[in-house]
């Protein structure tokens, strides 16, 4: 099922929470609301699954518009960050209770819920109560609640942010093979941009309540729009130089000295900043800095190493990514290349020069 | 014992714990054990003998006690299930975040149960007299044709007491149930938002299996305060010194306690023997909630 957002809007009294989202999810996609913390992606989330009023604009679900429809009647599944499981009852009670009230028999519920458990590798714990099970087993059931209704829209709000870093991986990859099985339409939030880099069709990156940009995963890392998506997505982040068009070339400001080459027309004199992902650093090219190194870490695979033009020098330090650096060490000097066609250029309003 | 503590520090504990331990067993300790040993003896006054099971045998031949186990009983089970039902009702009314003057509205229900005795008392007979405010209002209504004797008609004078002891214990209760609505996870309202399910059933499968534990503390502690019922018919449904009125209708037993030891000729061994029976029903009251109310 597509969900088409129209200048959707939301304001608890005089506070505007969602200033006008416009968005097309089409049928299957897997779409990621990512932002920083009280951006408003629970909201809208919430907007769309009808638990919170919407004060303007159209929200419509399968051609069908959804804004006074109550929530049990848009044909969708949430999974709350807390699971919302019901304490005193089963995971078999909890996978079928819904069903009841949508007008199942008890045969048809016991197959749909045993369905279900099989797929996410949960008959074994049937009759136990949430209290007896272990946060991943938790989400797992919040997820099989919602497949049981097979709904036409999922809705995950932060569903592991509760879970520890090695389950979380473990339950990314479980959901996104869920999607590939299911091929239902599911709208995820999170505030970690690496869960919707990996798991998103399309991501969308809220902030203050507006769209900053819709994009595939790699559009939104490779051309980003402003430095807020540019700085928002990737990680390690984005490296951001402030500098000025002189004779033709970038003098960097935060570098005093050194300068980049200029790949697009600029007036003389221009105010921009630069921004250099830290893993472009990996390949020769015809641009380069001279640095000195900081700190450095180890991760094995790769290398950060954090360096400045010089030791004395105050300012952000830059961030290096490299995967032939376990001869670097700090204090020593460091001469980066890279493709001045990498640096992406954004103007004093923060928006990228193209 | 290994429990790593020299001699010295046991003793510096059992010092410190001492004047408590003395107080408690003087004043608890004793008098529970004095009032068992007190239940076998007969005899009035200050001279007693030992009389084996005679107090046992003697309740079973005493019309006043049972009249009074009665209706000490009657109000058990009509009052308590009410005033349950009644608190719970008015905390989930009360936790709806859409509800105006909330605040407000919790400390008027609350109220009652820390008003002075003497005041509520008075006020209550004032109002319930013959001619006091309710019945003028229930006329005045066409609810009735002619003034209720609440003080005066042992039917309606119970009702009176269940009324009052209701009023002023319901907010009590619905206290605890307020807190424990306030501690559930207000996700899972709305998951059954979008489970569709019916407001009934929110109430009935989710809400009230959720307070199951609560709900078993308030009726055990109701049971037991309905079990000492005292206050109420002592003053309230008495008058010139002389509770339980009208023809003992509210008379409970620990009203019947009271008169043995300090209004009839003192009976203390007697007046002992039915407070262990009060023991022993709330022994048996909470034993039988508990297993009510344990998981399948
Ligand atoms: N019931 C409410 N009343 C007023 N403001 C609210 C309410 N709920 C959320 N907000 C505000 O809306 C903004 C967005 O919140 P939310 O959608 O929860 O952000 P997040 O992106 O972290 O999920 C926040 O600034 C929050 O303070
Ligand atoms: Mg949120």
């Amino acid at each position: 099922m597509s969900v088409t957002l129209k200048s959707l809007r939301k304001a608890y009294g005089a506070a505007e929470v969602i200033k006008g989202v416009d968005l097309e999810i089409t049928p299957g996609e897997f779409c990621v609301f990512v932002g920083p913390s009280g951006c408003g992606k629970s909201t809208l989330l919430r907007m769309i699954a009808g638990l919170e009023e919407i004060t303007g604009g159209d929200l419509v679900i399968g051609g069908k518009r959804m804004n006074e429809v109550d929530a049990a009647h848009r044909g969708i599944a949430m999974v709350f960050q807390s699971y919302a499981l019901y304490p005193h009852m089963t995971v078999r009670e909890n996978m079928g209770f819904a069903l009841k009230f949508a007008g199942d028999n008890p045969g048809t519920i016991a197959k749909k819920v045993d369905a279900a458990a099989a797929t996410l590798g949960l008959t074994k714990l049937m009759d136990r109560k949430p209290k007896d099970l272990s946060g991943g087993q938790r989400q797992r059931v919040a997820i099989g609640r919602a497949i049981v209704r097979n709904p036409k829209v999922f809705l995950f709000d932060e569903p592991l942010s509760n879970l520890d870093a090695e389950l979380r991986v473990h339950m990314r990859i479980e959901i996104a093979r869920l999607h590939q099985e299911l091929k239902t339409t599911i709208i995820y939030v999170t505030h970690d941009q690496v869960e919707a880099m990996t798991l998103a069709d399309k991501i969308v990156v809220l902030r203050d309540g507006r769209v900053e940009q819709v994009g595939a995963p790699l559009t939104l890392y490779d051309d980003p729009d402003n430095i807020f998506v540019a700085g928002f997505i990737g990680s390690p982040k984005m490296n951001f130089l402030k500098a000025r068009v002189q004779n033709g070339q970038l003098a960097l400001v935060d570098l005093p000295g050194q300068t980049l080459p200029l790949t697009q027309s600029l007036p003389e004199g221009s105010e921009v900043t630069v921004g250099l992902r830290p893993d472009i650093f990996k390949r020769g090219g015809t641009a380069h800095l001279d640095l000195t190194i900081e700190i450095v870490e180890q991760l094995g695979a790769e290398t950060y190493a954090y360096a400045r033009a010089g030791a004395d020098i105050d300012g952000q330090p830059l961030t290096i990514a490299v995967t032939e650096g376990r001869d670097l060490r700090p204090g020593q000097a460091l001469k980066v290349t890279f493709d001045p066609a990498r640096a992406l250029l954004f103007g004093k309003d923060g928006q990228r020069l193209r | 014992m290994h429990t790593g503590l020299t001699r010295r520090e046991n003793l510096t504990g059992w010092a410190f714990t001492a004047p408590a331990l003395v107080l408690l067993g003087l004043f608890m300790i004793y008098p529970i054990l004095w009032s068992l040993y007190m239940s076998f003896m007969t005899g009035k006054g200050m001279n007693f003998k030992f009389g084996g099971f005679a107090n046992i045998y003697r309740l079973t031949q005493d019309p006043i006690f049972l009249h009074a186990l009665g209706n000490t009983l009657t109000f058990l089970a009509i009052q308590v299930p009410i005033m349950i039902i009644l608190a719970l009702v008015f905390a989930v009314a009360l936790n709806n975040p859409r509800l105006r003057g909330r605040a407000v509205l919790r400390t008027a229900i609350f109220l009652p149960c820390v008003t002075s005795l003497v005041v509520y008392s008075v006020l209550f007979k004032s109002m319930f007299a013959d001619d006091g405010v309710v019945n003028d209002a229930l006329l005045f209504l066409h609810i009735i044709s002619e003034p209720i004797p609440w003080m005066n008609d042992p039917f309606w004078a119970k009702v009176l007491i269940i009324l009052a002891i209701t009023w002023r214990w319901t907010g009590y209760n619905m206290v605890f149930y307020l807190a424990a609505l306030q501690n559930i996870d207000p996700s899972i309202y709305e998951q059954a938002r979008i489970d569709g399910v019916p407001a009934r059933a929110r109430f009935f499968k989710i809400t009230i299996p959720m307070l199951r534990h609560v709900i078993l503390f308030t009726t055990v502690l109701s049971t037991i305060g309905t079990l000492q019922l005292f206050d109420e018919v002592n003053t309230i449904t008495a008058s010139q010194g002389q509770g339980g009125r009208p023809a003992d209708a509210t008379l409970t037993l620990s009203l019947y306690i009271y008169n043995l030891t300090f209004r009839f000729m003192p009976s203390f061994g007697y007046a002992a023997t039915i407070s262990w029976v009060i023991v022993i029903l709330v022994g048996l009251l909470s034993w039988a909630q508990f297993r009510l109310a344990r998981e399948k």
